[in-house]
């Protein structure tokens, strides 16, 4: 029998909004324990929640960057349950009336057709506190670090759309780039900002049934995300094809094993409204100035530099996918270059230049006018392509202008004929071997040529002119 | 005075110039003073104090109130068990007193002691720095000796408070000048709330009722079949929110904590089953057996609190406000020993607190037994304006 996985997804992401979800502590989980803290996230008697405007503009950013419909009406509720991770008893979510409903993302799938994946509803909800464990002397202690508790959160939670491990990692990636673009999260699986949970069942290939699901956590990168899936679809089927029957449970991503291994079962309370948290009401109005402050969104970005800048796709669909970088791209297409030749140079050129530099993509010596004046020399063949990508690594270690660092380094390429001529003769001379070579048919030879006279120019002829004047000596 | 405070401090009188300069007001133990003990009556807090003053207490103080002390209560002040506020004001330790208001006990309190009680509209004053069981019906209400008195003290902490969300913002009623409210010129009485009153007790209720239109007050019958429906709703939904509330009683972080045992679990039940008193804890159980098995119940009990809200609306729109019995005789609520027993006492108490409206009880004269008088939201002014003239009457006839 042919199976197929129906995977959904639980993705949460931490907001980087400047203070917690109910109170104005800083929202800086990292720092030293317990010391962002209040009676309200410490949930001391008489405390009352005070939910941030922050919060809900960064979630409401997060929702419109999705398509998601944010909701007129939505309220918090208690989610029940006691662990020393959440003193109060209850963890504030939206468990009945979420921020927003629907939304999709369309990704790629293994055959390269666009597949779209549907998002099921997003909330808000508090994080709880972080518990240590560690010994005093020989006995051991556990200790709560209250800095993470309240800090804000959302959950997306998809339709069971997703069939592969692969359309599941497609979907998390573009998600994260929109999130990131939308400006509230930097969405990091390695650091915890975002943490995936799959829902994974298996069925007969083309069935419409949805079969009992196993929840997969513990995914520390979108890689994890595809070898869990994967894993747990094959470890299904297997037990499946063993006769056995597949129980609703929680299993473990263990990177070391590779392998899903299972977790006790969780207690799952109930979730009651919470009275203390009033209603939150969304209106038209407000939704518009959202609206208003979110950029323009990578799909929509990579189908405007398509159209607009004449780019193919593999250089649209990364340059789009970045704010800072498809900033820098457009301010250098600005600047009389043929958008193409710049995306081309920002992508292979720079952009690893700036990687292997540690250095930001905006704000470092080399400023989108810096690029320019180099893509310019190049497209007028005042220097080759070899002499641009030097002169672009000098301009990291200094901030002498453009032309000053072609003049000192002697960059300009060397295009009059009466000059270059001189050279090709002297080349022809002293290798009559490859002449004739090249006049047995052999089409190499010409390159090799061509790439003897520039070496006898150090690197400053115009290939260009070389071969014109090539092919008419040897013709 | 042995007995009435849990804790007071001599060096408190307030400096501070303001309506409410000389006047003495105590609040009860849930109601956080900056550094004093704040146990609420429970083994739950036992040693914890205020880190903060609640906003209700900072208001006090900022209108030249003192705080005369903090008043002995029952267990987090659910019920009048072991209650003190009420004789704070009446041996004149303080012109008024502060009280929680969960069921009525602000209200029940000041009858027993033929003071007047109020519970305001819901969201009036500010619950920031109160331990509160109920969030969607607990009130800090307040007990004192004139209606003039009860005035000042609401004028000083009624308004939105920016630490309180829970507040709508909205513009509190004028208490300073409670003689300039619309009156109250009609007052409607529900037929089925009387018929469950027992002979003596709905003769006096009539009595009053008559006082009121010899006095020139509109007396008008209503009906309203499902009354019994309030104690329902407050009894699911008000344990439901109880069970939550008290969450954070583990005696990790204050309070009673038991040993350690084998591991948190253990040391937290064991602390749970130790810092509940006989009227909180079965309370608690209740609403959890609501939350974790019988959610369709609250649910339920839900939407009914939306229907009473709107029957109570309905009969406010016909009437300035509802005359209701305060005592239902036989029930003593400072007796109530049992979470049935204590529903049993405030039975007449529960729809105010359940439709977050304001309710003012006080003595009506001829002997007879103190009347609770309900107005729409927000008519709180003009329910004390009532009260004050009602009051000065039957002085002036005793």
């Amino acid at each position: 029998m042919q199976y197929e996985a129906v995977v959904g997804l639980e993705i949460h992401v931490e907001l980087n909004c400047l203070t917690k979800m109910f109170c104005d502590c800083p929202n800086r989980p990292g720092d030293e324990p317990n010391r962002n803290t209040c009676p309200v996230c410490l949930w001391l008697p008489g405390a009352l929640p005070r939910f941030s405007r922050e919060a809900l503009e960064k979630a409401s950013l997060l929702c419109l960057g999705l398509g998601a419909t944010l909701q007129p009406r939505s309220a918090f509720d208690q989610k029940v349950y006691y662990y020393p991770d959440l003193p109060k008893g209850y963890q504030l979510s939206q468990a009945h009336r979420p921020l927003a409903r629907g939304g999709w993302i369309d990704v790629e799938d293994e055959k390269g057709a666009t597949k779209r994946l549907r998002i099921h509803h997003v909330h808000m909800e508090e994080d709880v506190a972080k518990l240590v464990h560690e010994l005093e002397g020989r006995t051991p202690v556990g200790l709560v670090d209250f800095n993470r508790a309240g800090a804000p959160l959302v959950e997306i939670v998809t339709e069971p759309d997703i069939r592969s491990a692969h359309e599941a990692m497609e979907f998390v990636r573009n998600l994260r780039t929109r999130i990131r673009c939308a400006g509230s999260s930097d969405c990091s699986m390695e650091s915890g900002t975002m943490r995936v949970d799959a829902n994974i069942s298996i069925r007969e290939r083309g069935a419409s049934a949805l079969n009992t699901k196993v929840e997969v956590k513990n995914m520390n990168s979108i890689r994890h995300l595809g070898d869990a899936i994967a894993h747990e679809a094959g470890r299904q089927q297997a037990a499946v094809e063993a006769g056995e029957t597949i129980v609703l449970h929680t299993r473990l991503w263990d990177p070391e094993k590779g392998a899903t291994v299972p977790m006790r079962g969780k207690f799952e309370g109930p979730c009651v409204p919470d009275p203390s948290v009033p209603e939150i009401v969304v209106t038209a109005e407000w939704i518009d100035r959202m609206r208003g402050r979110l950029p323009e969104m990578p799909p929509q970005k990579a189908a405007r530099f398509q159209r607009d800048y004449d780019l193919p796709r593999e250089l649209a669909d990364p340059l789009a996918a970045d704010r800072e970088l498809s900033d820098y791209f457009e301010a250098v297409a600005r600047m009389s270059v043929a958008p193409r030749t710049a995306a081309h140079w920002i992508l292979s050129q720079y952009l690893p230049a700036v990687k292997e530099r540690q250095l930001p993509v905006a704000g470092n010596l080399v400023t989108p006018e810096r690029l320019a004046g180099v893509l310019r020399l190049l497209e007028k063949d005042e220097i080759n392509a070899n002499a641009a990508r030097e002169v672009l690594s000098r301009l990291f270690e200094s901030d002498a202008s453009v032309d000053a660092v072609v003049e000192q380094g002697g960059f300009k390429q060397v295009s009059d004929a009466a000059s270059l001529e001189v050279l090709v003769q002297q080349v022809l001379d002293a290798d009559p071997a490859t002449v004739a070579a090249y006049r047995s048919g052999q089409g190499k030879a010409l390159s090799f040529l061509i790439g003897q006279v520039i070496k006898a120019s150090s690197g400053k002829a115009n290939p260009k002119r070389v071969r014109e004047i090539l092919l008419a000596k040897l013709a | 005075m042995s007995g009435i405070f849990a804790y007071r401090d001599e060096g408190s009188e307030s400096s501070g110039e303001g309506f409410l300069k000389g006047k003495s007001v105590s609040v009860q133990a849930n109601m956080s003073v900056a550094g004093w003990p704040t146990e609420a009556g429970s083994l739950a807090l036992k040693g914890f104090k205020a880190i903060e003053d609640a906003t209700v207490v900072e208001r006090l103080k900022k209108n030249g109130a003192s705080i005369a002390g903090s008043t002995r209560m029952g267990e987090l002040g659910f019920g009048l068990r072991g209650d003190e506020a009420a004789r704070s004001v009446a041996e004149g330790f303080a012109a008024a007193a502060l009280v929680t208001d969960h069921l009525g006990e602000a209200r029940l309190a000041a009858a027993g002691a033929g003071l007047i009680g109020f519970k305001p509209s819901y969201g009036l004053v500010s619950r920031y720095g109160f331990f509160g069981l109920i969030p969607s019906m607990e009130a800090i209400g307040v007990v004192a000796r004139s209606a003039d008195d009860m005035a000042l003290v609401m004028a000083a902490v009624s308004g939105t408070d920016e630490k309180d969300f829970s507040m709508p913002a909205e513009e509190a009623p004028d208490f300073k000048e409670c003689a300039g409210q619309p009156g109250i010129k009609t007052l409607g009485w529900v037929r089925e709330i009387a018929d469950r009153l027992e002979n003596g007790d709905r003769n006096a209720f009539e009595r009053a009722l008559e006082r009121f239109a010899d006095g020139g007050v509109t007396v008008v019958e209503k009906s309203f079949e499902g009354f019994d429906l309030f104690r329902t709703v407050h009894q699911v939904v008000g344990s439901v929110e109880a069970s939550s509330a008290a969450g954070k009683y583990d005696g990790v972080r204050f309070g009673h904590r038991c040993p350690a045992g084998k591991n948190w679990n253990e040391m937290y039940l064991k602390t749970r089953g130790e810092i509940f008193g006989p009227l909180v804890k079965p309370f608690l159980f209740q609403g959890a057996y609501f939350q974790f098995t019988k959610y369709d119940v609250f649910e339920k009990a839900c939407r009914l609190r939306g229907h009473l809200v709107r029957e109570m609306g309905r009969l406010l729109g016909e009437a300035d406000a509802l005359a209701m019995p305060a005592f239902r005789g036989g029930f003593d609520p400072r007796e109530a020993a049992s979470v049935p027993a204590l529903y049993d006492a405030f039975h007449f108490t529960l729809p105010a607190s359940v439709a977050g409206l304001p309710a003012v009880c006080f003595p009506v004269g001829d002997g007879g037994p103190p009347v609770q008088i309900v107005g729409s939201r927000l008519r709180d002014a003009a329910l004390l304006t009532l009260a004050g003239e009602w009051m000065k009457t039957t002085e002036k006839e005793s």
